[in-house]
């Protein structure tokens, strides 16, 4: 209803007008990958009020997940992530639409998923799969945000169509799929730093806003505490 | 001739953050990156005074140098 928000919306109204909150309504939002930065990208986006959400994972909670992965517990290893997400989400935000795809997105699958999305997150753990993903953005015409996170540190960005930034930060991947997390791990404060702000980004370009990442990378560094923008070359 | 070599995230691990490099004329970036023991998987972007750069452009005095690690998990 226009000029009324729901009371859990009504002390963002300074950050989130009434407008914003019914185009964040309106909106549907693809999130790439339910892992540590998925789960808390999805998380946020159902406590901000985004209307439809597009989960796509096709992996199982395993132990391993618990240090950082929001929809993992000690009471559901072994289930499918993306209906650890449902319960999850469901509790926080009934209101919130799931759309649940319990496969991995690949070029062929893109289009089928993404339809019907004002904004994808790249919250992927592969850098040639973050890659085809960037490509598959700009040929449906979607906004992209981008994460990825190692240790300590962390990159975020915002890819317009035809901007190709993830391509540029991340270049090749396929000598080298994983980066320096396959020796860093993940702690849990990472993503969920990386998430944060993604969502911010990303709530930005859902009500009109100028994100702050375009054609450039916010570089973040939890161990010195230093958050730095770099400038990506067209 | 000095250049200022930049390190970012993993790559700050057992070495610096920033630092002032005494290098020879026609020092290539792949040289700097030799010098300090950084494997040339472990650098992902290579920017020279912000802008990006190849591991074989040769350096000038006073160029500063930043080196960013692929940071690429989920």
């Amino acid at each position: 209803m226009k000029g009324i928000l729901a009371p859990r919306y009504e002390r963002n109204y300074k950050t989130i007008s009434v407008e914003d909150q019914n185009k964040l309504a309106d909106s549907t939002i693809a999130i790439v990958g339910c892992g540590g930065l998925g789960g808390t990208m999805a998380e946020e986006f159902a406590r901000l009020g985004v209307g439809h959400l597009i989960l796509v994972d096709g992996d199982t909670i395993d132990e391993t997940n618990l240090n950082r992965q929001l929809f993992s517990t000690e009471y559901n290893i072994g289930a499918k992530k993306v209906e650890a997400a449902r319960q999850r989400l469901q509790a926080v935000n009934s209101s919130v639409e799931l759309t649940l795809i319990d496969d991995w997105f690949n070029q062929d699958n893109a289009a089928d998923i993404f339809s019907g999305a004002n904004l994808v997150c790249d919250a992927l753990d592969s850098i040639q799969r973050r890659i085809y993903l960037e490509e598959s953005c700009h040929r449906l015409k979607k906004p992209l945000v981008y994460a990825g996170i190692a240790g300590w540190f962390g990159m975020l960005g915002v890819s317009l169509p035809g901007d190709y930034s993830v391509l540029k930060v991340f270049k090749d991947g396929r000598e080298n799929d994983r980066g320096m997390e396959k020796t860093w791990g993940n702690p849990a404060f990472t993503p969920w730093v990386m998430s944060s702000l993604a969502a911010a980004e990303s709530v930005k370009i859902i009500v009109g806003r100028e994100p702050a990442l375009r054609n450039s990378w916010l570089q973040a560094d939890l161990l010195y505490m230093e958050f730095e923008t770099f400038k990506i070359s067209k | 001739m000095e250049v200022n070599v930049k390190l970012f995230a993993t790559l700050r691990d057992g070495r610096f953050k920033e630092e002032k490099a005494n290098i020879n004329e026609n020092t290539q970036v792949s040289d700097v990156i030799s010098k300090y023991n950084i494997p040339k998987e472990e650098v992902k972007i290579c920017l020279v005074n912000g802008r990006d750069a190849d591991l074989n452009q040769t350096l000038k005095n006073g160029d500063t140098l930043s080196l960013f690690p692929p940071v690429g998990g989920g």
